[in-house]
């Protein structure tokens, strides 16, 4: 509070805190979304492309630091021929593995090499389309960089049975965000896999815990309920059974109420407190409660609605997440200036992004 | 005049300026900042809700502007027309619409179009596709509900002979293959994998006991078989996966997961009724009666008075109406 902290900048002119706020509305984005879904559904798909952009348009906009929106430029086209290699891939590796053809190993190192290097591209895809004020942001991070994150840190973490997992999660931000740039201005990451480790150590113990509950309040019942049934009669009962699956369903719905937010919260805030722009630092204050809340809020809303309430519950769900992000600049933030296309190199960034495309389905 | 927000593309400094249209031309000026810009070079960005709308310039810079139905004002004295998505996606009335509309369209394509795309789907599919599920699915069960069959050597292959010999009038018959398993979970029950193969359990052979009523069921199958009902249930199943994770992936995947098994349910019906048709078709040409699978009908609904217990049954909806069909095609 301000009577409290008299001596905290006395000497430097302070910059003070930028929230970053979130300016859409549900029925707003309403407009947007069923359009969406009716194009979508008429073109058999193919439109979805276009209403990623359109959506993903909205909330950049919407989105506001310093009183200017961020902004949005990829072209549709290429998302949707990033849908279309997913979707090749998809049903390649789903038809190899299904008929354990002999080509299956192949399908998979092939995979292996190509996939580092799409995921990179779509990074750029997606950062390079980005822009503040007028000048974009860029990944720079190198194709080797992308092999040793998903590729040795992937299967390192493989063999020894995930306990490398947060330390291979903490390589993987780390090579995103250390080589995210806005402008000339380069972010850099500051968080160690040690902290990566707590978050899963707490989350591990919130798994075990949820486990034996749930395990106590009667899942073991049900079961022996199942095996009775059995027995009585050589025949299930089909009450019990969907007495078993209404169960069982209702326990992953709770386990993803309650630890999805939590694990969501926990390593959100930790990765973007540890993440900085040049000297400016980020601040990130998700509560786990406030996502509980508006999560299963959002879900009860959505099931009674039928779905129609979903752009109230994207745009709800966005705006907290958003605003829960600070800026503690040290700067009014005038003096990012853009990467002129001559210094990335005689390959400039334009002429380089003939593959890149984001393939995220 | 209208009040914008000028950046020129290579840095983030701001500059106020004010916009105004010179005849062709588009007039940005402020206090360090005088440009003259030909509007047909000028981009002028979508509405999206309230956002703030850009005007982008050729050379990389942009004006940023807040004041909506000043920008509007501005914009209806240029050549700019607003596209049709941005017009539709804003007006309460045109929203309404295109609710209504979705309604409508999701509707039509879930009753007609979707079983029509999943019929011709089925129909064209390379056979090997439907082998190679087959194949897999049968070894799970295998593997867990299904055990070797306790029916008698000799009564199988007669089974066999027979079954082999039936025909669907007018059609031929379609790639098809019997076989016998136990199973005590499935009780009397019998099913046909997408590529044709029946599995005929003990349970159901035992309780329907003479030959032509159990050819009687494999008739019906075979229906199944011809029509390639499996086939189409996984095609409708997965097209209507992919429609609810669009629809609701966006917000939950928890969501999308649950309701194509319920919707699946529903379908049954009209499948159940083309086996039958084809069923009765079938033995009437081998000289036998549709009265025979009814019999099978009542014969096994009284076995389980309880309609809803697990068994043949509970894929079959209404038992009695089915019967009824068929015994009018016996008459």
């Amino acid at each position: 509070m301000a009577t409290v902290s008299l001596s905290a900048t006395a000497t430097e002119p302070a910059y003070p805190p930028l929230p970053i706020r979130f300016t859409g509305r549900g029925s707003e984005y309403f407009g947007i979304w069923i359009v969406n879904l009716l194009l979508t559904i008429l073109t058999l798909g193919i439109y979805s492309a276009w209403a990623k952009v359109r959506r993903i348009k909205y909330f950049y906009r919407h989105t506001e630091l310093a009183n200017s929106s961020f902004d949005f430029h990829g072209s549709p086209t290429r998302i949707l021929i990033g849908r279309i290699v997913a979707l090749a891939m998809l049903f390649v590796y789903n038809y190899t593995v299904r008929v354990r053809s002999p080509w299956v190993l192949l399908v998979l190192v092939a995979f292996a090499v190509v996939l580092p290097w799409l995921l990179r591209n779509s990074f750029r895809f997606r950062l390079y389309n980005s822009s503040w004020r007028g000048t974009r942001f860029h990944f720079r991070g190198s194709v080797g960089g992308a092999y040793r994150v998903f590729l040795l840190n992937g299967f390192l973490s493989l063999i020894t049975l995930y306990v490398l997992a947060p330390f291979t999660h903490q390589r993987l931000k780390a090579y995103q965000h250390n080589n995210s740039w806005f402008g000339r201005a380069r972010f850099s990451f500051h968080a160690s896999a040690g902290r990566f480790y707590l978050i899963y150590l707490i989350l591990l113990a919130s798994i075990v815990g949820f486990g034996v509950v749930i395990g106590l309040a009667g899942i073991g019942s049900t079961f022996t309920a199942l095996g009775h049934a059995q027995q009585r009669s050589g025949h299930v009962d089909t009450r019990e059974i969907i007495r078993f699956l209404i169960y069982f369903y209702g326990a992953l719905l709770l386990f993803g109420m309650l630890i999805g937010p939590l694990f969501h919260a926990l390593l959100t805030n930790l990765i973007w407190s540890s993440t900085r722009l040049e000297n400016h630092r980020i601040e990130c204050r998700l509560s786990p409660w406030m996502l509980m809340w508006i999560g299963a809020s959002n879900f009860v809303l959505v099931v009674i609605t039928l779905g129609l309430f979903i752009p109230w519950a994207s745009v709800r769900l966005a705006k907290y997440q958003v605003e829960s992000i600070r800026l503690l600049p040290t700067s009014d933030l005038q003096e990012f200036v853009d990467a002129e296309p001559e210094t990335i190199g005689a390959v400039g960034e334009e002429a380089a992004t003939a593959f890149d495309f984001d393939i995220s389905l | 005049m209208v009040p914008a927000t000028y950046f020129d593309g290579r840095s983030t400094r701001v500059h106020g300026v004010e916009l105004s249209v010179i005849g062709e031309d588009l007039l940005v000026s402020g206090t360090d900042i005088h440009l003259l810009i030909p509007f047909a070079q000028v981009r002028v960005d979508e509405r999206l809700g309230r956002a703030a709308r850009r005007l982008r310039f050729p050379d990389g810079g942009c004006c940023e502007v807040s004041d909506l139905p000043a920008l509007d004002r501005l914009l209806s004295a240029t050549a700019h027309r607003d596209g049709w998505v941005d017009r539709i996606q804003r007006h309460r009335r045109s929203i309404l619409l295109a609710l209504v509309a979705f309604g409508v369209v999701a509707g039509v394509a879930y009753k007609w179009a979707l079983p029509w795309a999943a019929g011709e789907g089925a129909r064209r599919m390379p056979p090997v596709i439907a082998r190679v599920l087959s194949t897999e699915a049968m070894k799970t069960l295998d593997s867990g509900l299904l055990r070797k069959s306790r029916i008698a050597a000799a009564r199988q292959r007669s089974l066999t002979a027979q079954f082999d010999a039936l025909q669907i009038p007018g059609r031929g018959r379609p790639k098809s293959a019997l076989l016998f398993r136990d199973s005590p979970q499935l009780g009397a029950n019998a099913f046909t994998l997408p590529d044709g193969r029946i599995v005929l359990l003990d349970e159901l052979t035992n309780s329907i006991g003479d030959d032509p009523h159990i050819l009687a069921v494999l008739a019906h199958e075979l229906g199944h078989a011809y029509e390639h009902h499996g086939l189409q249930l996984l095609l409708r199943g997965s097209v209507m996966g992919a429609f609810l994770a669009f629809y609701l992936g966006d917000i939950s995947q928890l969501l999308a997961a649950a309701p194509v098994a319920l919707i699946q349910a529903r379908y049954s019906k009209d499948f159940e009724r083309q086996a039958d048709d084809i069923g009765a078709a079938v033995l009437r040409s081998h000289g036998l009666s549709p009265g025979l699978l009814a019999d099978d009908l009542s014969r096994l609904s009284k076995l389980r008075p309880d309609a809803s217990n697990g068994g043949y049954l509970e894929s079959h909806p209404p038992t009695d109406e089915r019967i009824r069909r068929l015994r009018e095609m016996a008459r």
